[in-house]
């Protein structure tokens, strides 16, 4: 029975080729979107979850707390002592490794020499993160302070074929390393990635400030692995409090928090998980199951649609004798064997869509064939879908009555079932239009940002990283510089100005009071040219200046800070800036420095050359790009031979800062896009379900004279009344989601009425014309075809 | 075979009561092939639709086989009818995406019957009706005699003791028409099938050894026609 039923399903999805290809297309493009998703969001589950040991690690947590203990910000940095003070004071730790993050390092191994990400990290790591070695033994690979840990493809980079362990390569050309052991490179799913990892050891001998004990420097990650059985409520309690024992004044606490969960709930306030990565699993989930819904009740629709055929067959079934549990596996078949072709094109489509989709989300998301987990999901969503969107028509349509159908009227669907099937399409449509003026907003509010004025001259900005030699030389490198006409000016900072990266508290000026100590600034460090190469917008005062010797004792203030200082008249003013006197030389205009989504910090631009890592020029805007970037490359290899010149606009560094917002837009808009053409379809069918069923009335009317527009107008309006239902619950479902977003930022575009109306034009417009597609068809048809039947 | 005392059928709208039967009682013996003839709406379609247990009667007794139908479950109800009555329709109605040997296998699937005697019992009937060449067609590939013809082939498959047609020929042209009448009368006189058929046809009812005659839900004549 099941062969044949098989057979007649295949049958009849051929027979009826126009009607299954909208719902195959339909459900793979359902199937296919949820598949993306649920790739993403299996990604994310996963992330720092796939050692043996993933729970038994924790990460370190520091709550920094003002003067009355109150929680003001939570950090995964600590300070150098908590990772040996917590082995010595904890046993239930059995591990410890602290990381430091050495940015991108210079690696070669001969002539030519690569940058590529520096960790260090001490030999127990090996423990807490499932490194695969291809080469080298993990217990030992990190137990001399020569020796280095590369992934595989940095080795072969480096050395070619294998097998890579006992050679050397040069480490920020001064160093020589041994390579200890090779690792499978890192996946993306992983805290703590690296290409190179460097011992501790070796961290502290070059660097004293490393090296040196102290609890007040919070610049290292630690990670412990606790014994199996360890209770870390219990070593929480131990923990609090052991930063004050050894260091009297202290303002901080730490924490344990499992390393598996810190980034989905990596988020904390007043001390406490608030949630993090773990938001866009849920959207990305609920995304996923609305799509699939979509297409699954477009696939009921679709099926009610053809209901008046199998109405008849239903019949003759149950008068052979078929039972209705007998014609309800009969319907599951049918749903199920679609479902598995659907999925089977889905998975081309995700396959043809993959590589554009991790390219927009920057991922490496694929789809794993050998690993059955990805079988049982696969065959899990099939069944589920096919259960889903098989489950109305089998209910539905094998409850018919045979007598019913031989007296060849039409079944007459009962009030529960017509209001069932506009409750489906309501559904489908709230979500769509949830989703389309989701969309709208997203691009309005990441518009409004891009927009937003920078505060610097943003264009024909490029910066360099102050590496080898370039730091003892840079007198003769802006020199080099100036007299080729590339650049018409350039600066040393600590940072970049397109990344905010440092701050600072404990900034002492006239006429503040207690509390103040701990307003938060942020910080630049510079030389000469900052304000000038940037074109930040002096205020009052000026730039730090070579003809004022005092201005290497200067600070700029912004005017943001200035207004929270309170200074009358700032420029002059003595203030006390790391303990030391500084005078106010200048007052610029707030730029911004972190997100553009969030007001910035006030802000205090010092002077001191030891600090600097940056370089940033201002091209000649008289030469071509090119001309300028070659000039500027040749120079830079003259000065710093070792180092390959890296190159970075700032604009495009800046354009960063906008990625995650317009991943989402564009995500929006993509999903949101196929919602509604998956409920388009739907509502095209459920048209033409419903023209079918009201042939009769159609042929009587046109009989009386009725017009082919009035017709029209009788079957639009019914399905737009079921649309506007759908529209008067979006709409508010809509704005009460996307005003919720909009606050999390401090600049927000406000929710305006003319997009949602736009986008609810747009919607009942494309809902229109679906069904007067239909619509146009009825009327149009012969009314003695339509009435020769009865 | 087949005791009907009193079945009375009608709709409540409004709390007026339309009458479709009213106090049909008769008897039905093994072997008859009975004709049910009235003008339109006279009640015949629901009279057979009752036989055929499809539909329930609002008030009455009807017992087949000795069994009393109106107090049994639906699964024996089924069941029932499943083995002992086989239906032909006016307009076929033949499953559109089966060939023509998997409509006649049909009910043999339902009754759970093995694939080795399906099979032989498939392959008696399209040899009977002289089908075997057209067993991989589909219905709308056939004419309309053709598929009668299949349609009493599924109908006959199961071996019912009785056969319910309503207007077996009625979409027919006369020559095909005959030619099914013909078959009903052989299979009741070789096979000794009770049949049951409804038809306006008065030659049609010629074939047959009883009429009833259904006027407004009421039995007016009840003629055995004497050979």
């Amino acid at each position: 029975m099941y062969k044949l039923n098989f057979k007649i399903a295949l049958r009849s999805i051929w027979k009826h080729k126009s009607a299954s290809l909208i719902n195959m297309l339909g459900l793979a493009i359902g199937l296919a979107a949820c598949i993306l998703l649920m790739l993403y969001v299996g990604h994310e589950l996963s992330f720092d979850r796939r050692g043996h040991n993933a729970g038994q690690v924790y990460q370190v947590m520091t709550n920094f707390e003002d003067e009355k203990g109150k929680i003001g910000s939570t950090s995964e940095l600590t300070s150098n002592m908590a990772a040996p003070t917590i082995r010595q004071e904890i046993p239930e730790v059995i591990a410890s490794s602290r990381i430091g993050y050495g940015g991108l390092g210079l690696v070669s191994a001969g002539r030519e020499g690569f940058r590529r990400e520096v960790k260090f990290a001490e030999p127990d790591i090996v423990r807490m993160y499932p490194y695969h070695f291809l080469e080298g033994d993990s217990a030992t690979a990190l137990s001399s302070p020569q020796s280095v840990i590369l992934t595989r493809s940095t080795a072969s980079l480096l050395f070619g074929r294998g097998p890579w362990i006992g050679k050397t390569l040069r480490y920020q050309d001064e160093s020589d390393l041994q390579v200890s052991g090779v690792v499978e490179d890192l996946p993306l799913n992983s805290s703590n990635r690296f290409d190179v990892l460097i011992p501790w050891s070796f961290y502290e001998s070059k660097f004293e400030w490393v090296k040196v004990p102290e609890w007040g420097n919070y610049n290292w990650q630690t990670l412990v692995l606790l014994d199996k059985k360890a209770d870390v409520v219990a070593i929480n309690k131990k923990l609090h409090g052991l930063i004050k024992r050894h260091q009297k004044g202290s303002n901080t606490e730490m924490f344990l928090y499992p390393l598996s969960e810190k980034h989905l709930h990596g988020s904390f306030l007043n001390g406490k998980s608030v949630g993090g990565e773990i938001s866009s699993v849920y959207l990305f989930t609920a995304l996923a199951i609305g799509i699939l819904l979509i297409a699954c009740i477009n696939f009921m629709n679709l099926a009610t649609a053809k209901s008046e055929k199998r109405a008849r067959e239903v019949g003759i079934k149950k008068t052979l004798g078929a039972q209705r549990s007998t014609l309800i596996s009969q319907f599951f078949m049918e749903s199920t064997v679609l479902t598995v072709i659907s999925a089977a094109i889905s998975i081309v489509l995700v396959e043809v869509s993959l590589p554009a989709f991790n390219h927009m989300l920057h991922m490496e998301l694929h789809i794993d064939y050998r690993n059955p987990v990805y079988w049982l999901g696969m065959l899990a969503c099939i069944l589920v879908t096919g259960l889903i969107s098989g489950s109305y028509p089998a209910l539905y349509l094998s409850s018919f009555d045979p007598v019913r159908i031989f007296r060849k009227r039409t079944p007459r669907s009962g009030m529960f079932n017509v209001s069932f099937r506009q409750v489906l399409v309501v559904l489908q449509f709230t979500f769509t239009i949830v989703l389309i003026i989701s969309t709208a907003m997203i691009y309005r509010q990441v518009g409004y940002i891009r927009d937003r004025p920078v505060g610097y001259d943003i264009d024909q900005l490029v910066e360099i990283p102050q590496e080898g030699t370039l730091t003892g030389k840079f007198a003769l490198y802006r020199e080099a510089l100036l007299r080729s006409g590339a650049v018409t000016n350039l600066c040393q900072s600590s940072g970049s100005i397109s990344r905010d990266g440092s701050s600072f508290w404990y900034f002492e000026w006239p006429g503040m009071d207690e509390a103040d100590k701990m307003v938060v600034f942020n910080q630049i460090v510079t030389t000469y040219d900052y304000a000038a190469t940037n074109g930040l917008k002096m205020l009052a005062g000026r730039d730090f200046s070579r003809e004022f010797a005092s201005d290497t004792a200067g600070v700029l203030l912004s005017s943001k800070a200035v207004k929270v200082m309170k200074l009358k008249d700032p420029v002059g003013t003595r203030v006390k800036y790391h303990g030391e006197e500084r005078t106010v030389v200048g007052v610029f205009q707030d730029f911004i420095w972190g997100s553009p989504f969030y007001s910035e910090k006030p802000m205090v631009i010092a002077f001191n050359p030891g600090w600097s890592s940056q370089i940033t020029l201002r091209l000649n805007p008289a030469n071509s790009l090119s001309s300028n970037i070659e000039t500027i490359t040749r120079i830079t290899k003259e000065i710093n031979p070792a180092y390959p010149p890296d190159l970075k606009f700032v604009s495009s560094l800046y354009a960063e800062k906008l990625q995650k917002e317009r991943i989402l837009g564009i995500l929006a808009n993509l999903f949101g896009g196929l919602a509604i053409f998956v409920s388009c379809l739907g509502l095209f069918a459920l048209a033409a379900y419903s023209a079918e069923q009201r042939t009769k009335e159609f042929g009587v009317r046109k009989v009386l004279g009725a017009s082919v527009s009035s017709i029209m107008g009788l079957l639009s309006v019914s399905f737009m009344k079921t649309i506007f239902i759908a529209v008067l619950a979006g709409v508010p479902l809509a704005g009460i989601l996307i005003s919720r977003w909009l606050n999390g930022f401090d600049y927000q575009v406000s929710l305006s009425w003319w997009v949602i109306t736009l986008s609810v034009g747009f919607t009942l417009m494309v809902a229109f014309l679906t069904v007067s597609m239909q619509a146009y068809k009825a009327a149009r048809t012969n009314p003695v075809d339509a009435l020769k039947y009865e | 075979m087949i005791e009907l005392k009193d079945i009375e059928r009608y709709y409540s709208n409004k709390g007026v009561k339309s009458y479709v039967l009213r106090h049909v009682t008769t008897t039905i013996g093994q072997g008859e092939f009975v004709s049910v003839m009235g003008p339109s709406g006279a009640g015949k379609s629901t009279l057979l639709n009752i036989l055929g247990m499809l539909e329930e009667p609002t008030y009455g007794k009807y017992h087949f086989m000795g069994e009393d139908i109106t107090t049994l479950n639906e699964r024996r109800r089924i069941e029932l009818y499943r083995s002992h009555i086989g239906f032909v329709f006016q307009a076929y109605h033949l499953i559109d995406e089966m060939t023509v040997a998997e409509n006649i296998e049909a009910p043999l699937l339902y009754q759970k019957i093995g694939g080795a005697e399906r099979k032989s019992r498939v392959a008696d009937m399209l040899d009977r009706f002289n089908m075997v060449a057209k067993k991989d067609l589909f219905p709308n590939q056939l004419s309309g005699g053709q598929q009668q013809l299949v349609g009493i082939a599924r109908a006959l498959v199961a071996r019912p003791s009785l056969i319910l047609a309503d207007e077996p020929t009625g979409n027919l042209q006369s020559v095909q028409a005959l030619q099914i009448m013909e078959l009903f009368k052989k299979l009741n006189q070789d096979e000794g099938i009770t049949i049951i058929q409804v038809t306006h046809s008065e030659a049609n009812a010629q074939f047959g050894n009883r009429i009833l005659h259904l006027v407004d839900g009421v039995i007016k004549d009840d003629d055995i026609l004497s050979k």
